[in-house]
């Protein structure tokens, strides 16, 4: 046998439970093997004992307090010795204590368990007076305590306890009293503790069982001893050894049996704890399912085929398997809501997403974006049924509620009702329009969004490359099925027969185009958001293009009726004609038939710029159209000779009663102007307001309307403005020689019944002293006309005026050659009447009408000096006498225009 | 506690001073297992003790090797006032841990309460000529100053490792032997009682 095993060393010296020893000194062990005890104050620490050589042995300490022993115990060497000592002390942990050490809050369950006793240290931690135990402040140096006590032990179990150590080390602090009642409390628990048999037993199984081994050993001795002597009393014992065995047996018995149905139950309740998730998951899935929060269930969904997929255990199979049908049936009903339209793309793309991660097979984005497609033609093709229902209804309802009255009375009416004033009774086919326009802005953005997100491959699906095409193909006949819709409603000129609304009978047809045309400018509106909306989406081309050529249209056809409708207004400008006149310093009276004209083509220009030419950017413009442009051209030539004719009509037909016939006052009864013109004009009158209308709309209209088409951006209408100045003018002209026509017709036939009014001839004609009253007559007569011409169209006056001076002229010379015969003072005052005639008309004769007056001057014969002297005399006279009268003729000649 | 020392030969309680990582471990187990430990574990208070011959008696030495690190400064006080004598150790390549010397210096008189204290200044790592940062004159001037000796070790080669902690325990012998002289015994209950004293305060 070796030396025995000598501790010299120990790091470090003292600590809590638990800390990590360093045990150096002599002889520790040859071997791992060869130590077979270690005790750091009293407290067994072999388990975690390590070797490391002979020299030294890494432990950590057990739960012993105070200061004691390293002893170590070895095959080779027996029990050791130890020069140097370890303290276990209790580290009280509070919150503000730092603390490198974990501190166990459970006494570590059994280390020792049926090894050597570790009772009886754990009994130690309460203290035996029931007293709190000051640990830090006035602790009684150990040292001092040694010195005073030597070779004796504040350890309660030790031999050499002393309870003197023990109180000083404990309760030195502790008044008198305290430990009055810290004694009483012993002496209790001593007495309680007699009295606690079992829970003693309890408190000391190892003890029990040891001495159970002892019986069983002692048994074993009988039984030997028994076989030599026989002894009955040996089987005695045998039997209540027996007893004892089996009393042991059942006190325990129920304690474990026990034990091991609560371990049982503990470990299934870990275990349904542990995996709560799955085994709620099938609740929680269908929870969150009916609450649309379908991330969560696919992430939980995810998480369990991670975490339990490869699992075998029947339970946890099942419950995937009731998770699995729940997701299957999950993956059906979000199958059916992809379908299921209308839905926003967002919704779409979660749905899609969702799918995708629950792996469905096919492709859900493309299943998305065909049905979307479809979508969006049914509602488009389901709309347009609606509305045509709707108008069908509309008009059978109008027809039936006037059945009585005129057709275009009812027609009327229900354009009347259908007045684009409330925003909210469009008519049908408007209405339609909104809303397949509202549907479009709608649906088709984020139809293209659906199909750029799957393109990109941001529904983590792998696109499919082959159906960029056919997508393109989809966008494209969405775009050209609403083009034709918006077509096929509104525009005459329809192109797709299929979608062709039901046509009705020309007279409703007309009428609803009558009330579509006053919706125009709105449908445009319409179809221009769109258009912007479209751009903005950056769709292909060739769909641009179209809705393009449809707006151009719809501007075009706009352009068309309004023109068109100006025009029928323009015509129906006659029967608005009042004849009120205005007088013109210029072109005399005009009446508002130009200003009506000019504020009929002024409106139409505005809400043809309004509706037509204002193009938003990258649209086609109508006026580059040729077609538009020759349209826009003939319908205006088409409004001006419609003002022409207007003009026309009402300048040249003439009342049913004619009351030019009594011109003459000289015959039967003078019919005074004044009687007629106090109520209403005079055809005469009439004709020359339209006279100065001619002449005001080609001087001074046309060039204004041409300035305002200019101004308009609309092309040059020179041409229509040429043509109508032509008409006008060739309609003036006509106008005048109407006028001097009516004029001088009734003039000229006075002229001889008046000559030869009370039986007058030429041969028996008195010495003359004044002009004759038909000469008279005459000049009234022009005068008069004069006057009229005057105040209507002073600027036509001359020509007027030298026109009927000129007949006049030729009836005179007509009816002086006429004359058979001549006496003397005939002659002279036949020179007389026309001298005069001659000399106060000089201003207004033209060329013809003086050889007209030589020629009746010729047809006289010659007269004398004393004769000419006569008619001189007699001219001033009547000159002077007649000087207010003729002032008229002394006006300048006006320079002509 | 029930073996304690029955032949009774005399124990020297010797402290191991000094900053940390000086070498106060390394010189312990030299001393005390002739073996060197080349990893560096900061020691916390680590106790030794072995029986020697000490001039031909047997005497047990007992080591307190302490804890260099400042955080353990606070229960430095409780260490001192049990040791006999001390180790004050440096390490020559470090000038700081010479500079602290300093200060144990006046902690260890502060707690023993007189000059004469067994002690000795240390200057370890001798091996480590290259890396020398304190020079042997430098470390001699203030052993002088303090009235002590001056060792130069080192514990990896093991040279004056014996030396040092001989040299200290006969200087403790000398001390202990003026003590009895002088109050015969009674100086020990004094002390005794004067400690207790304290213990209350």
């Amino acid at each position: 046998m070796g030396p025995p095993p000598s501790v010299t060393g120990i790091s470090p010296k003292e600590g809590p439970p638990g800390t990590r020893v360093t045990i150096r000194g002599e002889y520790l062990g040859r071997e791992p093997n060869d130590v077979i005890g270690l005790l750091i104050c009293g407290s067994d620490c072999l388990l975690s004992a390590e070797w490391k050589s002979s020299n030294k042995i890494i432990a950590r300490s057990g739960p012993g307090k105070g200061r004691g022993d390293i002893l170590i115990t070895t095959k080779s060497g027996g029990r050791g010795t130890c020069t140097v000592q370890f303290r276990g002390y209790h580290e009280t942990i509070g919150p503000l204590k730092e603390s490198a050490v974990w501190v166990e809050e459970a006494p570590l369950p059994g280390l020792s368990w049926g090894h050597r006793s570790l009772s009886h240290s754990t009994y130690h931690l309460e203290d035996p007076l029931g007293l709190s135990v000051e640990e830090h402040e006035k602790k009684f140096p150990e040292d001092d305590l040694h010195e005073m006590f030597p070779e004796r032990s504040g350890d309660l179990t030790a031999e050499n306890f002393e309870p003197n150590w023990f109180l000083l080390e404990h309760h030195h602090a502790t008044s008198f009293d305290d430990l009055k009642v810290g004694l009483s409390y012993l002496k209790r628990k001593v007495e309680g503790q007699k009295e606690g048999q079992l829970s003693f037993l309890k408190d000391n199984v190892s003890s029990v069982m040891e001495q159970m081994d002892t019986l069983f050993i002692l048994k074993d001795k009988f039984a030997e001893d028994q076989k030599k002597q026989n002894d009955d009393s040996i089987t005695k014992i045998e039997n209540s050894i027996n007893d004892s065995f089996n009393e042991a047996n059942k006190l325990f018995e129920d304690v474990l049996s026990r034990r091991e149905k609560a371990d049982a139950t503990r470990q299934a309740l870990a275990v349904m704890t542990r995996y709560k998730f799955l085994f709620f998951l099938p609740m929680n899935i269908e929870h969150n399912i009916k609450h649309g929060d379908f991330d969560l269930v696919m992430s939980d969904y995810a998480r369990a085929r991670n975490l339990f997929g490869k699992f075998e255990t029947r339970v946890f199979t099942q419950v995937l398997s009731e998770v699995e049908s729940i997701i299957q049936n999950l993956k059906v009903s979000l199958r059916s809501k992809l379908e299921d339209m209308p839905a926003t793309l967002e919704q779409q793309k979660k749905i899609i997403r969702n799918l995708v991660i629950l792996g469905v097979e096919g492709d859900p984005g493309w299943v998305a974006i065909t049905k979307t497609y479809s979508y969006i033609q049914e509602q488009l093709h389901e709309n347009r049924k609606k509305h045509i229902a709707a108008e069908n209804a509309q008009l059978d309802a109008e027809t039936s509620k006037h059945k009585t009255d005129a057709m275009a009375d009812t027609y009327r009416k229900l354009s009347v009702n259908l007045l684009p004033d409330l925003q909210n009774c469009s008519p049908p086919r408007v209405a339609f329009i909104e809303n397949i326009v509202e549907l479009m802005l709608q649906m088709f953005p984020e139809f293209l969004k659906l199909g750029q997100a799957y393109f990109n491959g941001e529904l983590q699906i792998k696109p499919d490359r082959n159906k960029q095409t056919e997508f393109k193909t989809f966008a494209v006949s969405v775009v050209k099925l609403v083009c034709s819709l918006v077509r096929t409603s509104i525009l005459p000129q329809n192109i797709d027969k299929d979608l062709q609304w039901p046509h009705h009978s020309s007279s409703k047809q007309s009428s609803i185009n009558e009330i579509i045309s006053l919706w125009l400018p709105h449908c445009i509106r319409l179809v221009q958001t769109l258009y912007s909306s479209l751009i903005a989406l950056d769709i292909s081309h060739e769909s641009l293009e179209m809705v393009s050529k449809l707006l151009l249209d719809l501007r075009i056809h706009s352009m068309i009726i309004q023109l068109k409708k100006t025009a029928d207004q323009v015509k129906s400008l006659e029967s608005k004609e009042n004849w009120c006149l205005e007088f013109d310093a210029e072109f005399g009276a005009i009446t508002q038939l130009p200003g009506e004209f000019e504020k009929l083509v002024t409106d139409s220009v505005q809400r043809i710029k309004e509706s037509a030419l204002e193009t938003e950017r990258k649209e086609l413009s109508v006026l580059t159209n040729s077609t538009a442009k020759q349209e826009l051209t003939s319908l205006t030539n088409k409004i001006f000779l419609n003002f022409v004719q207007t003009l026309e009509f009402l300048g040249m037909i003439s009342e049913d009663h004619d009351h030019a016939v009594a011109v003459s006052q000289l015959i039967g009864s003078p019919t005074p102007y004044s009687e007629n013109s106090s109520t209403e004009l005079t055809w005469e009158q009439r004709l020359l307001a339209m006279l100065s209308n001619c002449r005001y709309t080609r001087i001074v209209l046309y060039p204004k309307l041409s300035a305002l088409f200019r101004h308009h951006g609309f092309p040059s209408i020179e041409e229509p403005v040429e043509q109508c100045s032509a008409a006008l003018s060739t309609l003036e002209n006509r106008m005048t020689e109407t006028y001097v026509e009516l004029k001088s017709d009734p003039l000229v036939g006075t002229v001889e019944p008046s000559m030869y009014l009370g039986h007058f001839e030429w041969d028996t004609c008195t010495k003359p002293n004044d002009l004759r009253p038909y000469a008279k007559e005459i000049l009234t007569n022009i005068t008069a006309v004069y006057a009229e011409v005057h105040r209507l169209v002073p600027k036509l006056l001359f020509h007027i005026i030298s026109q009927i001076v000129e007949t006049v002229a030729e009836e005179l010379s007509r009816l002086m050659s006429c004359v058979t015969k001549f006496n003397n003072y005939g002659k002279i005052q036949a020179r007389i009447d026309i001298t005069g005639l001659q000399r106060v008309l000089h201003q207004f004769m033209t060329d013809n009408a003086k050889c007209f007056f030589d020629e009746a001057l010729d047809v006289v014969s010659p007269i004398t000096n004393s004769e000419n002297s006569i008619i001189e005399e007699v001219l001033t006279n009547f000159l002077k006498k007649m000087s207010l009268q003729l002032s008229c003729f002394t006006a300048v000649r006006p320079t002509k225009d | 506690m029930s073996k304690k020392t029955s032949a009774q030969p005399a124990l020297h309680k010797v402290i191991m001073v000094g900053s940390g990582g000086v070498g106060k471990s390394a010189l312990t187990l030299q001393f005390m297992y002739d073996e060197f430990i080349e990893d560096y574990e900061p020691t916390k208070a680590d106790s030794y003790r072995k029986k020697v011959v000490l001039d031909g008696e047997e005497v047990s030495i007992d080591i307190l090797d302490t804890a260099g690190q400042e955080d353990y400064a606070a229960i430095r006080d409780n260490y001192f006032r049990s040791g006999e004598g001390f180790l004050c150790v440096f390490s020559i390549t470090e000038e700081e841990s010479f500079q602290a010397t300093q200060e144990f210096r006046e902690q260890i008189l502060r707690v023993k309460n007189g000059e004469n204290v067994p002690f000795l200044l240390v200057g370890n790592k001798g091996d480590l000529h290259d890396k020398r940062k304190i020079s042997v004159a430098e470390a001699q001037a203030r052993a002088q100053q303090w009235n002590v000796h001056y060792v130069e070790t080192s514990a990896k080669t093991r040279e004056n490792v014996d030396k040092v902690f001989f040299d200290l325990m006969r200087e403790i012998r000398s001390r202990k032997m003026d003590d009895t002289k002088v109050s015969n015994g009674h100086g020990k209950e004094k002390s005794k009682i004067k400690r207790l004293k304290c213990c209350l305060l």
